[in-house]
Formats: C-alpha cells, structure tokens, sequence
C-alpha cells in the first residue's frame, strides 16, 4: 500500500501549495507513489481521519479554528513538514508593522462593526503549537527543496537543509557583491540559503525571505546597513519582514 | 419550515470559504458567501515602508496572482512618483502577464475545475482515466510558469520587477528559448481544444452578468486607465484614478473580505468579463476555439467562464508570440531602471489579473514612506456577484425539482467558475 499523506494549508497565500503544483515534471511520479488522501486544495473528496505518513503544511496559525487545525494535523501525523516562511517562522503577516497592531487592524478595518465579532490573532509558526520535524523555509519554498524532501522522506532519511548563508551561493554564481560593492543593503550574509541567490543573480538585494541562517548575526548586519545611512528604524522594518516572531526570540535568548 | 443547504469548506479554491443557504420552503431567505480565512492587514502593514520595499511585501498577497500583484503595485507607485518606463518594459511586462494569464488558466481550468465537469473529486483521480489530458495541462501550466520566471526570476513572488524595470531583463537567448516553448504551446492549445470539445459544459443557471473591465488603450489588452461597465448595452466608463466611486467597498459580517457595488448593484470582473466587453479583439486560434467552443456574448452561464478562461489562455500564448517578436524588431536591449526621487505624492493603477481588475493606490510622504495604502482585488470584487448567482442557481435549481445535495454541488460549481482567491480578498481597504 502507498504511504498516506496530507497537505493543508492554513492563512497565507497559498504559495507552497501553488509550488508543489508547480513541480510539473515530477506531479505523476508523486502521485504514483503516494496516496494523497486529504488535500483540500486539490480534491472535493478528502479522507480526514486516517494516518498519515508526511502532513504538508503551510501558512501560520492565526486563530482558534487554525490552532485546533494543526493540532489535529499533529496528532493523526507521524511526520509534519513546515512548508514556506509563513509556517515555519510566521511569515509576513507576522511582520514588524511601523505602528501597534491593533492600531494597523483598526486602519484597516475600522474600529466598529463586524470586526468586533471575529477572532484575530497574531500570525505565529507551526512550532508555537507542535512539534515540527521538518523546516522548508522560502517565500515560497523551493520546488526542488520539496521534491528533494518528498524523495528522502519516503526512503525514511530526512532531507539535509542547508546550513550556510545566501552569501555562499551567490558566491558560487561570481556575482558582483551588492552589499560590499554596491553598497546595497543586501540581507544575504543572514539569511538561509538554498534559492541559488534568485534576488542578487538579478542585482536585487537579498530580503530574506528564507529566514536567518544558523548563527546569524543580526547587530552585525544591522551595524552595516547603518553604516549606509539607513534610518536605524527602516533597517529593523527590512531585515524582520519574513520571521520577526523567531528573531524576537534569539534576541531573548541572547 | 426553514432548513439549510450549506457547504462548510470549500474544495479546490485558494484560501478558506463556505456558502450558507438559508430556505424557507422554495423561498430563498438567505445566501452568504463565508470568507473565513485569516485576516492578513497588508494595507496596515506596509505603512511607514520605503517605496523600494513596499512591492515585495505586497507581492505576499497571493502567490498565483503574486505578478500581477508586484506590477500593478509598481504601476501605482511610478504613477505617484511621476515616472515613465520605456516602451521595451511596457512590452516585457506584458509578456510577464501572459505567462502569469497561461498558468492561473491552466491550473484553474484543467486541475481546479474540469474534475467538477467530467464528474471527478480532483485532476489526481482524472490522471488515472485521462492522464493524456492530465499531462497536457501540466505542459501548459509549466508553459506559463517559465514564462513568468524568465521575466520575474522566479514563478511565485517575483523578484525581477522593480520602480522603473527590470532588476536585470531577460537575455535574448531566454527570450529565444522562451519563442521555441511558446509555439509547441500552441500545439498544446490546439489539443486541449479536443479534449474540452469531449466535454459537457452545465447549464443549470441563466442570471444576466453584470461584466466590467479596464478599457485597453492599445494591443495591450490587460492594461488601461478607464474602467468600462456593461449596463444592457449601455458602456459606463470611470477613470481609474476614480476607481473608489467604482468599487464602492463595505463590510459584511459573514466575511474577512470587503464587498464591492457599483450603483447598488454587484458585477463580475474576470476572463468572461473582459471577453465580453473586448472580445472582438481576439483573433487567430483564440477566435477560433470561441467558437468552437459556443462563447457567445452576453452570456448568462457563469460556469462558461471557464471557457473563457481557455480563450484567454490560447490567446496569451499567441500574444506572448507576437511580444517577442515585437520586442526583437524594436531593436531589444539591456536597459537600466528609470530613475526616480522620492517626493510627497499619491497615484493609482489598475491592472486585468488572471481573475480580474486590480487595483492598486499609494500615498507616498516626503521621505518616500508609503503613508497610505488600497488593494482592491478581483474575487472581493467579485463576492456580492457570486451571491447572486448562487441566489439565481438555488431558485432556479428548486423550481426545476433539483434536490437539496444536488444545489449544494451547483453551488461549488458556480463558485469555482470565478476561480475565487480567497487568500487575495482578505485585507482590502482605504487607509
């Protein structure tokens, strides 16, 4: 019998489910060799009660409905993969805004009417809830990065992420340097790799979108960009775009 | 005696939605549309961010409709600032659309909706009986995704496309390879037309649709600055920089995501729409597969939408050919961003996305911080319409004798003929 999976997504964009759609060449071999069972996305008949071997997961959790959700997810899961920037670090809707939250829902919303009724967190990432045990991180992540992790997972490995910095890759690619060269502020040197430097390769700065890279050094890169004559508040608004709820606890922890 | 036709998650749209019908007898008492995916406040987020900054985050809105979300807001903001790009971007932009218009086309028409209309729960179970058909729609999709990476650098979030231009333009050998790829598109098109010639296209509702869509100015059919609305066979037009007395947004309860009206009455925006007011400008195979296809205008079967997504999708690939070709006699070359200066200011633009009109409005303060925001998506545009064809579908569907179970399906089917994006629609407002 084929191993069961699922793929769910919760708010955000819907990008990671958009990318393994994207993964034409592989879609059939994929289907051939899993059964997807419950994919909402996908399919009008789901099976939302057996076992499932990989859960497939996007987006953040950002209500009651979307915490029982992944909690659901996480217990009928022997495996949950965090897929995307939104799932494994809150992603952009978690992101610094210039003013208080509830001042930003009430701009966007009003203060009055419908919106009193609804239930409106803070986005925050799969692992405030669960235990995840696979990050992907990418706004969206990267079709190969998921046909990579399909293959190790189904073989019973887990898919080795990189450890290394954008700077690495870009590097690789002979690419003229922005942030020293160019003097762009370019989020390379703290951000994950594993996009073959998309952004630089088209001489545009790195906004690190795949999340700081292990051991980033955040007071460092924002010392450099400072030094650029960037107000000290835009560099914070630039460099916590994509995970400020996991950057906001490194700095806790020191 | 009241009872409830209800579907409490909708499958194979983008985002999270459910319909809720209300009966009293065969009287209609009730018919919400239910947007309850998180609220994502990007108008409020983005305030108080560079200008530079502004069109990557608000790429974030929708991954399938993540191109035409980053131009339209670039649009706006080169609006604001008072610059101009040169015609080779205005063309490389276009093309950009059609490779975003063949994906969301492909994905929608082929993996999202034909299973409905060939009587599968998703493309996976139609691989097994039709892989042929299953494969080509891949080919398709594929088609659109290299074309909107060759241009954006990436098929979901660009990354490519800035104030100005481009980050670096498509070398002439992409543009090259991207011709070769194109024409065997064209194949494609041609054998997708046998497959949906096989198909069966519902015809349980006839409600008029109230269609609107941007006025193209030239061969750029996605693009222009006057918003055209069919009443009868009366054309209103508003300018875009109008567009609020357009769109007149207002919040529901039942929904994340803000409604529009237009003269107290709702309208479709989309590929029926556009097709409807311009589709005397559709030539080649795309005339040809309309009607081959029996596209005729005005048409009251919103379902055939999906029908016209297929025209829009033959008549992208055709026109991506003619760009290029355009491009290459224009004397194609690497060129740099315009420059710009930060000033205070304020613009807006609309764009024709996969789903629609789009629009988009900044204000910009002397620093050059986005001191205010509007995004007006296609599907918030598109939800009171949605409620109406569903009141039209349930009505009708109980005149005819149709069973509660048999509504519901209806009602799937309606929704998705919009090819809703639900993720999109919940955050649109003035700030």
């Amino acid at each position: 019998m084929k191993p069961k999976i699922g793929i769910f997504g919760l708010s955000g964009c819907w990008g990671e489910q958009i990318a393994i759609l994207n993964c034409e060449d592989q879609l059939l071999d994929i289907i051939g060799a899993v059964d997807i069972v419950d994919f909402l996305g996908g399919s009008s008949v789901n099976d939302a009660e057996s076992r499932l071997l990989v859960s497939f997961v996007e987006g953040s959790v950002a209500n009651a409905r979307e915490e029982a959700k992944i909690r659901q997810i996480r217990e009928r899961s022997d495996l949950v993969v965090a897929c995307g920037s939104c799932a494994c670090f809150g992603g952009v809707s978690a992101m610094d805004a210039p003013f208080e939250r509830p001042k930003v829902i009430e701009t966007v919303y009003g203060s009055n009417g419908p919106i009193k009724s609804w239930d409106i967190g803070p986005h925050r990432p799969l692992s405030d809830f669960v235990k995840v045990d696979l990050a992907i991180p990418g706004c969206p992540m990267e079709t190969t990065e998921f046909v990579r992790a399909v293959s190790a997972l189904l073989n019973g490995d887990m898919p080795l992420m990189p450890t290394y910095p954008v700077c690495l890759e870009c590097k690789m690619k002979e690419n003229e340097c922005l942030l020293v060269q160019r003097g762009l502020p370019c989020a390379g040197p703290v951000t994950m790799a594993g996009c073959d430097a998309r952004c630089p390769s088209h001489n545009i700065a790195c906004i690190g979108c795949r999340g700081p890279v292990e051991e980033a050094n955040m007071a460092s890169i924002e010392q450099i960009f400072g030094d650029k004559e960037l107000p000290k508040e835009q560099i914070k608004l630039k460099l916590r775009v994509f995970a400020a709820p996991v950057l906001d606890r490194t700095e806790e922890r020191g | 005696m009241t009872r409830t036709i209800s579907v409490d998650h909708l499958a194979r749209v983008e985002g999270h939605g459910g319909i809720t019908v209300v009966l009293e007898g065969n009287e209609v008492k009730k018919v919400d549309y239910n947007i309850f995916e998180g609220i994502r406040l990007f108008e409020g987020l983005v305030r108080g961010r560079a200008v530079e900054d502004v069109t990557q985050i608000c790429s974030r809105i929708c991954a399938i409709c993540s191109h035409g979300h980053s131009i339209t807001s670039l649009q706006a903001l080169e609006n604001a600032l008072g610059i101009t790009v040169t015609p080779q971007t205005r063309k490389l932009r276009d093309l950009a659309y059609q490779g975003a218009n063949i994906e969301s086309h492909s994905l929608h028409v082929f993996v999202l909706a034909l299973p409905d209309l060939m009587g599968h729960p998703s493309a996976i179970s139609l691989a097994a009986v039709a892989p042929d058909a299953v494969k080509l729609a891949l080919r398709l999709k594929k088609l659109g995704n290299t074309v909107q990476e060759v241009l954006g650098g990436r098929a979901i979030h660009p990354v490519n496309y800035v104030i100005g231009g481009f980050g670096k333009v498509p070398t002439t050998d992409q543009l090259l390879s991207l011709k070769e790829q194109l024409k065997e598109g064209l194949e494609d098109c041609k054998r997708a037309l046998d497959v949906l010639l096989t198909v069966p296209i519902p015809d349980f509702v006839n409600e008029p649709i109230r269609c609107a869509a941007l006025a193209p100015e030239d061969e750029a059919f996605f693009f222009g600055n006057t918003i055209e609305i069919l009443d009868g066979t009366t054309r209103k037009r508003i300018p875009v920089s109008d567009y609020r007395t357009f769109t007149n947004e207002h919040l529901v309860a039942h929904s994340h995501a803000k409604r529009s009206l237009f003269e107290g009455r709702s309208y479709m925006v989309g590929a029926l729409a556009r097709l409807t007011l311009n589709g005397d400008r559709i030539q080649g195979l795309a005339r040809q597969v309309m009607e081959a296809l029996k596209l005729k205008f005005p048409c009251a079967n919103i379902v055939m939408n999906n029908i016209a997504q297929v025209v829009e999708l033959v008549y992208s690939v055709e026109h991506a050919l003619d760009l290029i070709q355009e491009l290459f006699e224009a004397g194609y070359a690497a060129e740099t961003p315009v420059p710009y200066e930060v000033k205070a200011c304020a613009g807006a633009a609309a764009t024709e996305v996969p789903r629609g009109t789009l629009f988009y409005s900044y204000e910009i303060d002397s620093k050059g911080l986005i001191a205010g925001a509007d995004v007006i998506t296609p599907t918030a545009q598109n939800f009171n319409n949605v409620e109406d064809q569903m009141r039209a579908t349930v009505t009708q569907g109980l005149g005819a004798g149709a069973s509660d179970d048999t509504i519901a399906q209806r009602l799937q089917i309606v929704a998705r003929a919009y090819d809703p994006c639900i993720s999109c629609s919940v955050h649109l407002v003035r700030v």
